[in-house]
This record gives structure tokens, C-alpha cells and sequence, in this order.
């Protein structure tokens, strides 16, 4: 007889306090969905800086309290003076109109500060927009609130959601430039995973009180400093594919169960920390346990995840592919390991019946390599 | 130094005409309160009249100031009005600063506004009435309690305190009309003309009103046209002015009828935990 999955959760989780799920955390869902130690780590609520720590590959990343203050500077200069800058870049490129310029300030709820009362009035006044009262347009800051897996995430747009042609659009303000019309890639995708998280938890919020999804707009609108100025401009960013990607990872933390089901019983990632909140649980036996775990290491989770370090010390000390990103290893389908691509390539292993033709493959770029170096010791 | 009597006596004009239409109409309850606002305004008036005296105010002996740093030893309060009637409006500290380093000599930092806040309240609630005019928060519309960050000034009626969700943005417009015509204002008689920083606020707000620049503007500050801002400012008000003028006269209703004197500049008491916590400190 299996325990029920939140009591699994929560012996994963251990003692430690519940971390819930952020726009972040949220983000990397859609990043790395293979990955069955984080879904794991997220869903039981546990703490990855501090589990990567004691296993001895603390991340050395985070966003640089530079960066923030950047960010939060742009976003104040955006937002002065009831919006003023955001109103202009608005009405100059996407073509809001010269009475839409109704502003809502949720940062709090009559001076309320708290999660729970902020989403209330969010609630609230989102619902009266929906059905056409009041004169909001800009909503700055909502609270939104998203059921995941039983339990609640508080999402805050660091943006404002807003109406045009009577369809809530979300706005996502960044302080990366966009040159030419052109911003980097890497940086676009992550401000548009972080606001698929707002449209699933608006359309939710919407749908809860019997109102479309088709109400909330899956284009989100990125302002962002215009070439090396510090200018604000806007631009459409569609995040259809990104929205049902999150959607499905989202629907699949609701089967958590599943994955719970094929771990041994007694298995957690507890610190078991003392009073002073030092960990004292050996190290080994805390990688014993993260090693009973699915990791799916990929070069980019550097970027995002706490546990990257130590996926990747680990996938390097198994040869596998992984760490040669997915470019590589869809090269090798079928192979997993560097030991097995230069076993093949040299044949010194035989190939099983369905790697022959990759074999072949590797054979002949072994021959062509062997070749050229000939050539480069005569020259 | 004459913008903001300019303003009050506008304002004291307005309160005046309030009146006779609120008695005419025998709405005396109405009526007694503008009284009320009108006496607020003209100690104001008196109160800025006798600043406008010099030294006779200042604090510290001080040598005869020349006539430019005149008023540059006021207090930060003072300064803060100064700036507030330049601009009409309920404002942001960090605008109420940016007027203030344009427009008037002397020191006046964000921080010193947040402390300036709550001495404010403080005072008032010591004495109340014993000071001409409280810096004192806006109101939000609906549940009629402080706005985050907006400073407005107690002789302000009502109305002009209230903010609705249409109101950042006429607030906006009004204050660009006020920004613009002090820098005409400067261009006309002073004989340096308005100081860079005050062509560059001008430009900040003429930016993101619709046809404030000149066709052929290079992005230049010189530029800018006063006047053309102006109008550009009260061609797009007169577009949000009547649904944002019915919000707020409903929402000051409201507030005279449910809030008591402190409330009205004060702000409704905030609900919840946050509301306790402060009742306590």
C-alpha cells in the first residue's frame, strides 16, 4: 500500500519549510521538461540552493543585485508619472487609443501588502475590466494566484496586464535592449516563459468566473529599451507554443504520482539540519539519494537551474552525452555515453543491430579525421 | 515665488464660486464644508505671503540672501508645497524633487519626504488646524484610503485629492500645463531663461503627450515650444476630463459623507494587519 502523494512529497521535502512554486520555477518547467529530479525538487517544495550546496556543487549564479536594481529602475522610469512613457510606447506601437489610459495600482490593497488580500482586489478588479465596468486599462502589478499540484503559487507580473481591443495583453518590462528590433534571443524566451505562467494564471482566474481564455491575448508585449538608449519601445512577442508547452508540463505535475510511484519508499532529500541550520546529513548519502533520481542535464540549465553544477559533474562522470548539449545528442540516437561513440568510431565495440549504421557513420569520420591529421604531421 | 499664491488664489476664487452655487442651491452641509477648505486655503495664502518676506522667517540669522537663492532656506515642507502648487496635482516625491531642483534654489531630497510625511500626520494629529496647510496623501477612489506615493496638499479640494483609475493621467497633463507655463513663464521675464533642468522636465512630459513636439524636433531639448505643449496637454485632457471629473466628484461625495475631518486628509484607515500594526507604532 503506497503512501498518498503528498505525504511521499513531503518526506522527499523532509523538514524543511515548503518553498512554493515561483514564475521562476515555473519557467524552468517549460525549459527542461525531461527532467525528473527538478519536477521532483519543485513539486515536493524543496530547497535546491541549499541541497546543491551540501551535495558540494553550490551554484555559483543568480541574478546580480545589479541587474535587479537595473531592472526595477527601468521598470519605475517606465511606469512615473501615471505611466507616462508606457502610454506613449503603447499608443505609438500598438495603437491604443487616446482615452484608454485608465490606471489600477494592485502593488497593494488599501495599503495591504499581503499576497492573499492583493489577489482578492486583483480578482476583483480584473473581473470588473473582464465584463466592461470602470475605466481600467494598465493594471500594475496584479496578484495572481495559480493552483499547481494542490498547492498555491502568488505569480506577480512585474508588468501590467491591460486591455486592447477588449483583450487583456501581458506586458512584460525588461531592461535588456532591443537593437535594431532585434534583442537576443535567450533573454526574449525567458521574459516569454515567465509571462506564459501570468496568461495561464489570468486565464484562470478569468475562466473561474465563467470567462473565456479567449479574453486573455497568448501575444504578450515586451517593453524594453529601445538600441543604446534608454528609451522604452514595445514589441509583439507571440508565446502561443510557450503557453501550451507550460500548459501540458503543468497538467503533468498534477501525475506527480506517477513519478513518486517508481521511487523507493524511504528515499528524501532531507539536510536534517541542527538548530544553527547547518545541514548534517553526510554528504554521500544525500547524492546516494539525488543519484536514485532521473536528472536530465542540458547545457542551458546552467542558466537556470540550482542543481546544474551537480547534474552536470555528474553526467560528466557517467561520459554521457548530455553534456554536449542537444545538438550533439541528437546526432547519436540511440547512443548515450562518449565511451561508446569512440568505442564505435575506433571499432574496438560491435554494434547492436541498430546502431550499425551509425557505427559506419562514426567509422568514416574516424577515417577522415585519422587522414587530415596525417596530412597537418606531413605539411 | 508668485506661482503658487497665483494658484491659490485661483483655487480661493473657485472655493468662493463652490459656495454661492452650494448656498444658492441650499445644500448647506456642502456649503459649510468648502467653507472650511476656503478658510484652509487663504491661511495658506497668508502663510506663503509671510514666507515671501525675507529673513523675517528664516530660522537663523542669516545674511540678506541674494534675490535668486531666495526662499532657499525654507523649510523642506515648505518647499515641497512650493513645488506641489507648481504642479496642480497630487505628485510622486521623486517628481515633487525634480520640479523642485528646476524651478527652486535650495536642497530638497526624496528621503527627507518620507519622514516629512509622517511629521506631517503627526503634527495634525496633535493640534489639528494649527498649521495653514498638511502635506497629506491622495485618495484612492474606491476605497478612499492613502495612494501609494502621492503627495497632495490639504487645501486641495476633495476632488482634486481623489484619484481615480483615469486620474495619473490627467494629473499628468495638468502638471505638464503647470511645468510648461512656469518655463514660459522663466523664458518671458527671468534673464537667464528657465534653467536647463527645467527644459528637460518640460521635454520628459512633452514626449509623451500626442503632438507636444515640433514636427522637425531632432530630439532637442531647445526645441520644445511652451505653448505648444500646453496645447497639446489640454487637447488630450479635455478627452479623459469629464469621466475622470464624474469618478472623482462621486468619490469626494462619498468620502464627506463616511470619512471624519482626519480621514478626509489623511486617508480611510487601511484594513487588515498592516492597519493594526501601524495604529500601534
Amino acid at each position: 500500500m503506497r503512501k498518498p502523494v503528498d505525504d511521499r512529497l513531503t518526506a522527499l521535502r523532509g523538514s524543511a519549510k515548503r518553498l512554493d512554486y515561483s514564475a521562476r520555477s515555473l519557467a524552468a518547467l517549460e525549459n527542461n521538461p525531461r527532467c525528473t529530479l527538478r519536477a521532483l525538487l519543485d513539486a515536493s517544495g524543496s530547497d535546491k540552493v541549499a541541497i546543491a550546496t551540501h551535495a558540494g556543487h553550490p551554484p555559483s549564479f543568480g541574478q546580480s543585485s545589479f541587474a535587479i536594481t537595473r531592472g526595477n529602475a527601468f521598470e519605475a522610469m517606465v511606469k512615473d508619472n501615471g505611466c507616462a512613457e508606457l502610454l506613449r510606447v503603447l499608443r505609438e506601437t500598438l495603437e491604443l487609443t487616446l482615452p484608454e489610459v485608465g490606471y489600477e495600482d494592485l502593488n497593494d490593497a488599501g495599503g495591504d501588502g499581503r499576497s492573499k488580500e492583493r489577489h482578492e482586489r486583483t480578482e476583483e478588479v480584473l473581473l470588473r475590466a473582464a465584463r466592461g465596468e470602470g475605466d481600467g486599462t494598465l493594471f500594475d502589478h496584479p496578484m495572481l494566484r495559480l493552483q499547481i499540484g494542490g498547492h498555491k503559487a502568488y505569480l506577480e507580473p512585474d508588468l501590467v496586464a491591460f486591455r486592447i481591443d477588449g483583450r487583456f495583453h501581458v506586458v512584460e518590462i525588461k531592461s535588456f535592449p532591443i537593437i535594431d528590433e532585434q534583442a537576443a534571443p535567450s533573454q526574449v524566451r525567458a521574459a516569454t516563459t515567465q509571462a506564459c505562467a501570468y496568461i495561464i494564471a489570468l486565464r484562470d482566474l478569468l475562466g473561474r468566473a465563467g470567462i473565456g481564455e479567449e479574453t486573455v491575448s497568448d501575444t504578450i508585449v515586451l517593453v524594453a529599451p529601445k538600441d543604446f538608449t534608454n528609451r522604452p519601445t514595445g514589441a509583439f512577442v507571440d508565446a502561443r507554443k510557450q503557453v501550451a508547452a507550460l500548459t501540458r508540463q503543468l497538467s503533468r505535475i498534477e501525475r506527480i504520482g506517477d513519478l513518486v510511484d517508481l521511487l523507493p519508499e524511504d528515499l528524501t532529500f532531507d539536510l536534517a539540519p541542527d538548530a544553527e541550520d547547518r545541514p548534517r546529513r553526510p554528504a554521500e548519502e544525500l547524492t546516494e539519494a539525488l543519484d536514485q533520481v532521473l536528472a536530465t542535464y542540458r547545457p542551458d540549465c546552467l542558466t537556470h537551474c540550482e542543481m546544474a553544477f551537480y547534474c552536470r559533474s555528474r553526467a560528466r562522470a557517467e561520459a554521457s552525452l548530455d553534456v554536449l548539449g542537444p545538438a550533439v545528442r541528437e546526432q547519436f540516437g540511440g547512443i548515450d555515453t562518449t565511451t561508446m561513440v569512440m568505442g564505435l568510431a575506433r571499432g574496438e565495440l560491435a554494434p547492436s543491430e541498430d546502431q550499425v549504421e551509425m557505427a559506419a557513420a562514426l567509422r568514416h569520420a574516424a577515417r577522415l579525421r585519422a587522414e587530415l591529421e596525417d596530412l597537418g604531421g606531413a605539411a | 515665488m508668485s506661482d503658487p499664491l497665483d494658484a491659490l488664489e485661483k483655487s480661493i476664487g473657485t472655493l468662493r464660486r463652490a459656495i454661492r452655487d452650494a448656498a444658492a442651491a441650499g445644500n448647506t452641509e456642502r456649503a459649510g464644508e468648502l467653507r472650511m477648505q476656503l478658510r484652509r486655503a487663504e491661511r495658506a495664502w497668508d502663510a506663503l505671503l509671510d514666507t515671501d518676506e525675507p529673513v523675517a522667517t528664516t530660522p537663523r540669522p542669516v545674511p540678506e540672501a541674494a534675490p535668486a537663492a531666495l526662499g532657499s532656506q525654507l523649510p523642506a515642507r515648505e518647499h515641497v508645497h512650493r513645488a506641489l502648487m507648481l504642479l496642480r496635482a497630487p505628485a510622486a516625491p521623486k517628481l515633487i524633487v525634480g520640479v523642485h531642483e528646476a524651478f527652486f534654489p535650495g536642497e530638497l531630497s526624496a528621503s527627507k519626504l518620507s519622514s516629512l510625511r509622517r511629521d506631517e500626520e503627526r503634527s495634525y494629529r496633535s493640534s489639528p488646524g494649527a498649521r495653514p496647510y498638511y502635506l497629506c496623501p491622495a485618495l484612492s477612489h474606491d476605497l478612499l484610503t492613502p495612494v501609494r506615493a502621492l503627495i497632495s496638499i490639504s487645501t486641495w479640494t476633495l476632488e482634486q485629492r481623489v484619484i481615480g483609475p483615469l486620474s495619473p493621467r490627467g494629473d499628468f497633463l495638468t502638471s505638464a500645463i503647470g511645468i510648461a507655463e512656469a518655463v514660459r513663464t522663466a523664458t518671458e521675464s527671468a534673464t537667464d531663461g528657465p534653467s536647463p533642468e527645467a527644459l528637460r522636465l518640460l521635454w520628459r512630459f512633452a514626449v509623451s503627450i500626442p503632438d507636444a513636439l515640433p514636427k522637425n524636433a531632432s530630439g532637442h531639448e531647445s526645441a520644445l515650444d511652451a505653448q505648444q505643449v500646453i496645447d497639446a496637454a489640454l487637447a488630450e485632457l479635455e478627452v479623459h476630463t469629464d469621466a475622470d471629473r464624474a469618478t472623482r466628484v462621486a468619490a469626494a461625495r462619498r468620502a464627506r459623507k463616511s470619512l471624519g475631518d482626519d480621514e478626509q486628509l489623511f486617508g480611510a484607515p487601511l484594513r487588515g494587519v498592516t492597519h493594526l500594526r501601524s495604529a500601534r507604532a
